[in-house]
C-alpha cells in the first residue's frame, strides 16, 4: 500500500515538474518585442480591413504600447511584400486632424538611432475627410529627406472611433530606381522598426509616441517544406477518420454485447 | 423451514451479484465511451484547426490552445482505455499490448500538425503508460 502510495506521488511530482518547467518562459518587459511576420495574401493597402474575402486574416496580431498610446500591431508577409496595419483606437475627439503614423526602419535589427535610415509615414491631412498622404524618406542624421522614388504604399482611414494605417514594404528588392534611398528587407532577416505616432506633419520633430519592435522576415516555403505540410494534414485527416470508423464499429460491438448480455439473462 | 435448498439460494445470489456487476461494467463502458469520443470531438475542432480561438494573440493563449490539444486527446487515450478494458473483461479476455499500441499511434497521430503538441502529448501518454504499468505491477 504505501508502494503504490510512493508511486503516485512520484508520478504526480514527475507531472507537475514537467507541467511547470514548460511554464518558464522568459517574458521580459525590458527587451525589445520580436514579432514573427506570418505569410499570408496580399491585402488592398485601402486602410480598410475587408473581414468578407478574409483580409489580414493571417497575420500576427499584437497589442503594444507607443510609450502610452494602445496600439494593435498585425504584421503579415508574402513572397515580395511586407505588410504592417496599426490600428489606433481613440475617442473622436482625442483623434488629431493631422495625425500620422510612421515606421522607421533600421538596415539590420540594430536600434541605434543612426541606423534608421528609411521612414514610410502615412500623414493625414484631414483625418475627419479621410484625406492623407504615403511619405517615403531618407533619414541622414536626424534629418528626413524626401526619397527621389517612392517605394512601397501607404494608406489610412479613420473607421468610427479607429484610424486604420497601412503599410506595404517591398522585400529583396534590387538596387535599382533609387533603392539605396531605402532599406532593403532580405529574407531570415531582423529588422528594428520604430513605429511612430504624431499629431503634426513635422519629421522628427512631430513624433511624440513611439516604440521599437524587432520583425522577422521569412523565406517563402520551399516545394519541399509544402510537401511535407501536405503529407501531414493528409496523414492527420486519415487519423482522425481511422479514430472515427473505428469509434463508429465499436459503439456497434457495445450495443451487440448489451443484446447478447440480455439473451444471456433471459 | 424453507422448501428451497440451500444450494438454489447460493446459486440466485450468485447470479444476482454477477447480474449486477455485468450491468456496472456496462455502464462504466458506455460513460468512458461517450467521454473519450466528446474529448476526440475536441481534439478533432482543435487539432486540425477548424476552431482557432486561442491562436496568434499572445503567448498565455498559445500555452492555454497547446494544453487544450494535448489534455483531449490524453482524456481521449484514457477513457478509451478504461473502456475497451472494461469491454474486454466483460467478453473474458484481458487488453492486449496490441489494442493499446493502436490507441497510442491513434492518439499521437492526431497531434501531426503541431510539434509542440506532439511533444506534450508523447509525454503525457508515456507517464499514462508508466503510471497504469505501477499500479499494475504493484
Amino acid at each position: 500500500m504505501k508502494k503504490i502510495g510512493y508511486s503516485i506521488l512520484s508520478g504526480i511530482i514527475l507531472i507537475n515538474l514537467l507541467l511547470i518547467s514548460s511554464l518558464f518562459i522568459i517574458k521580459s518587459y525590458g527587451l525589445t518585442e520580436e514579432i514573427d511576420a506570418k505569410f499570408g495574401a496580399a491585402p488592398i493597402i485601402d486602410g480598410e480591413i475587408d473581414d468578407s474575402i478574409d483580409e489580414w486574416k493571417t497575420a500576427s496580431k499584437n497589442s503594444i504600447n507607443l510609450t502610452d498610446l494602445p496600439i494593435d500591431l498585425w504584421v503579415m508577409q508574402d513572397a515580395s511584400n511586407l505588410f504592417i496595419s496599426i490600428q489606433v483606437d481613440l475617442e473622436l475627439s482625442a483623434h488629431n486632424s493631422t495625425e500620422f503614423i510612421g515606421l522607421l526602419i533600421s538596415n539590420s535589427s540594430s536600434e541605434n538611432q543612426e541606423d534608421f535610415i528609411d521612414a514610410k509615414i502615412v500623414q493625414f491631412s484631414n483625418i475627419l475627410t479621410n484625406e492623407f498622404a504615403y511619405l517615403d524618406y531618407f533619414i541622414n542624421n536626424t534629418m528626413f529627406l524626401n526619397d527621389t522614388n517612392y517605394h512601397g504604399e501607404g494608406a489610412g482611414k479613420l473607421n468610427g472611433k479607429v484610424s486604420v494605417y497601412e503599410f506595404s514594404i517591398p522585400i529583396k528588392q534590387l538596387l535599382v530606381d533609387g533603392y539605396e534611398e531605402d532599406v532593403i528587407l532580405e529574407y531570415e532577416n531582423v529588422y528594428a522598426l520604430n513605429i511612430t505616432y504624431g499629431k503634426t506633419p513635422s519629421y522628427p520633430d512631430g513624433i511624440i509616441k513611439s516604440e521599437i519592435v524587432l520583425i522577422e522576415i521569412f523565406k517563402p516555403l520551399e516545394e519541399e517544406q509544402l510537401f511535407i505540410e501536405v503529407i501531414l494534414l493528409v496523414l492527420t485527416i486519415i487519423v482522425f477518420s481511422i479514430v472515427g470508423i473505428l469509434s463508429g464499429y465499436y459503439i456497434y460491438k457495445i450495443f451487440k454485447l448489451k443484446e447478447k448480455m440480455e439473451r444471456l439473462r433471459s | 423451514m424453507s422448501k428451497i435448498p440451500k444450494a438454489q439460494i447460493k446459486d440466485q445470489k450468485s447470479k444476482t451479484k454477477r447480474k449486477s456487476e455485468d450491468t456496472f461494467a456496462y455502464r462504466t463502458v458506455t460513460i468512458s465511451t461517450l467521454l473519450s469520443l466528446i474529448f476526440f470531438v475536441v481534439s478533432l475542432l482543435f487539432n486540425t484547426g477548424i476552431i482557432s480561438i486561442f491562436v496568434d494573440i499572445n503567448l498565455i493563449f498559445d500555452i492555454v490552445n497547446i494544453l487544450i490539444k494535448g489534455i483531449a486527446i490524453l482524456l481521449f487515450f484514457l477513457f478509451m482505455m478504461i473502456s475497451i478494458g472494461n469491454y474486454k473483461e466483460m467478453t473474458g479476455k484481458p487488453l492486449g499490448w496490441k489494442e493499446l499500441l493502436l490507441l497510442f499511434i491513434l492518439s499521437l497521430g492526431q497531434t501531426l500538425l503541431n510539434y509542440v503538441v506532439f511533444i506534450f502529448t508523447l509525454v503525457g501518454l508515456l507517464l499514462i503508460l508508466v503510471y497504469l504499468y505501477l499500479v499494475q505491477e504493484i
